[in-house]
């Protein structure tokens, strides 16, 4: 601390970011809240103006596509959280313990596709995966992926981890390198064999980054948008909706009938959902910290 | 390298190990094709012969090179979408741009006044803005959407660049007030005595050694906003300021099916330049996302 005291000049390097970060995120946050408890359709100019209670959260619990995009949500997070981080850490372990001529190089391939837009990537996949796509070219199938209901989900969490599995990669690089070696020298002197080395030794120590890369890819998962929108737009018949995705339609691409108030609402629960993880995330690392 | 003989140094203790070698190469070999195949595919069918465009040898090489599916694709972009490749990416580079220069220019202050001066509810904002970090954008969608229309700057540049620079500062705040806290106490202390103002600690002591905060924040401030996609939608739905990300979209999603070797070439139009800079900037890209990760 440079002063002992509350300077007034100090608002003058406070004032221009808070004042941004208030009028442009905390502001209309808090609004989202409130306006979900109101209808509106995007054409008024006061949207307070008809308060309905808690009608908008009647109507989305009374709709089973909300009930499908909340479902997707979690099963989307969970590929994220587990699937995604599960693989990227083997991924990792192999690559940094694999004495490969070309690590760097491997390590950099696996990165790329996160440094592309969501919206490039999406189309990428998307050809592919089409009806006349290489995917069943190769293997000699002619299935629409992209139309099964029970599949769509899948291959959106799928491509979400083609992209950003080497984040999480290059995440758990740094976690490697700061690792103690003299355990893994001593494990070498016992005699370990490699597996025993990776599942008692390596994975132990990586814990933290694990739980990292799990809560980025947590934060991440509600966040998905782009990738939904441009392969299916939440299709066929919004069975890979999203909430976020969900919202987009109540709002904006209903044309004309726009249930702006019922998006607020799905906005009001996405803001529920993550302020549960970040309470639960403070209490986790408060029991943590008392052991 | 230091790093390249950390590596060696770690890897000795598995190299005994056959079967670990061989499950390795597999599997890494494995995800390494998964990787590259979309890409490689997709550059596959941009530069095939409209003729060719639906076979090629081993699924890759194809029968007939051609840019023409190029050609077709600045074509069909300006007539179908009013809006030219160049000017989407002339777009995004003013959007990105200012966004990113508005928010480290904001953060680098902001960030001092938190790490080096006191103000009342000190912790508590920065609380909010750690919290905010976790949030979906799409929560402030419909409120920001109001706000921009009440202000009279929807549908321009200023519309999106204020959305991300309220969504995006608290990230350079956060790794701007870390950096800041990181530099050693006796620097500004010594600053102090000799009468430096705080304003001269800031400029003359401090930013020169951050550096390499402003440049972490800079690559992933640029990923973001370059990236990004619903703001710029909904908040610039007229064509002729479209980003690339919006625009491709259109393109890639529109009712009036474009054919797959323009489709292809349209993709790759906004995949190559990336790439490029990618291939030059890879190790900056890299330490840059790991330092931005470890904030949390």
């Amino acid at each position: 601390m440079i002063y002992k005291t509350f300077q007034f000049r100090t608002l003058l390097y406070l004032l221009p970011a808070v004042f941004i970060f208030l009028t442009f995120n905390v502001i209309p946050g808090l609004t989202s809240l409130v306006l979900s408890f109101f209808d509106f359709t995007g054409f008024e100019t006061n949207l307070f103006r008809k308060f309905v209670g808690f009608d908008n959260f009647i109507k989305i619990y009374e709709d089973k596509y909300f009930w499908i995009a909340l479902k997707n949500t979690f099963l989307f997070v969970f590929g994220a959280v587990f699937i995604q981080t599960g693989i990227a850490l083997i991924l990792s372990i192999f690559i940094f313990f694999g004495n490969f001529k070309f690590s760097v190089l491997v390590r950099s391939i696996i990165f790329f596709p996160c440094v592309l837009a969501p919206v490039s990537v999406g189309l990428v996949w998307k050809k592919i995966l089409e009806q006349d796509g290489v995917l069943n070219s190769i293997l000699g199938l002619d299935y629409s992926w992209l139309s099964s209901i029970s599949l769509v989900m899948w291959l959106i969490i799928m491509v979400n981890t083609w992209q950003w599995i080497g984040y999480n990669l290059v995440i758990y690089y740094a976690g490697l390198q700061s690792m103690n070696i003299e355990l893994l020298e001593a494990s070498d002197i016992d005699g370990a064999n490699w597996s025993q080395k990776i599942f008692s030794i390596v994975i132990p120590l990586l814990w933290p980054t694990t739980i990292l890369n799990m809560i980025l890819n947590l934060i991440g998962g509600f966040r998905a948008f782009d990738i939904v929108y441009v392969l299916t737009r939440g299709g066929p018949a919004h069975y890979s909706e999203v909430l976020a995705s969900y919202l987009y339609y109540y709002s904006f691409s209903a044309g004309g009938h726009n249930k702006m108030g019922v998006g607020a609402s799905v906005a009001f629960v996405i803001f529920a959902c993550i302020l549960t993880i970040a309470i639960a995330r403070i209490i986790v690392s408060k029991r943590i910290e008392r052991r | 390298m230091v790093e390249a003989s950390k590596i060696n140094n770690y890897g000795a203790s598995f190299k005994r190990s056959p079967i670990f070698y061989i499950i390795t190469r597999i599997v890494v070999l494995f995800f390494i094709i998964i990787i590259i195949f979309p890409l490689l595919y997709t550059l596959s069918l941009s530069v095939r012969s409209p003729e060719t465009v639906y076979s090629a040898r081993y699924f890759l090489i194809p029968y007939e090179f051609s840019f023409e599916n190029y050609i077709d694709a600045f074509v069909n972009a300006e007539q179908k979408l009013k809006v030219s490749f160049p000017r989407m990416f002339l777009n995004s580079a003013v959007v990105t741009s200012l966004s990113v220069t508005l928010i480290i220019s904001m953060s680098i202050f902001a960030a001092f006044a938190f790490s080096h001066l006191r103000f009342p509810l000190k912790e508590s904002l920065y609380n909010v803005m750690i919290a905010s970090v976790a949030m979906p954008a799409q929560v402030l969608l419909i409120p920001l959407f109001y706000i921009l229309i009440y202000l009279g700057i929807i549908n321009t540049y200023q519309a999106v660049i204020l959305a991300y620079a309220g969504f995006l500062i608290p990230i350079g705040i956060l790794i701007l007030r870390m950096f800041y806290e990181q530099i050693p106490y006796e620097l500004t202390e010594a600053g102090t005595v000799d009468g430096a103002s705080d304003f001269q600690l800031l400029m003359k002591v401090l930013l020169p050694l951050a550096k390499p905060a402003i440049a972490t924040c800079v690559i992933l401030l640029f990923l973001d906003t370059w990236n990004e996609f619903i703001y710029a939608m909904i908040f610039m739905q007229d064509p002729t300021i479209h980003t690339v990300p919006v625009g491709l979209a259109k393109i890639g999603t529109s009712r009036y099916q474009v054919n797959i070797g323009t489709y292809s070439a349209s993709v790759m139009i906004t995949i190559i330049p990336v790439m490029i800079i990618f291939a030059v900037f890879q190790r900056w890209f890299i330490a840059g996302m790991t330092m931005g990760a470890l904030k949390h």
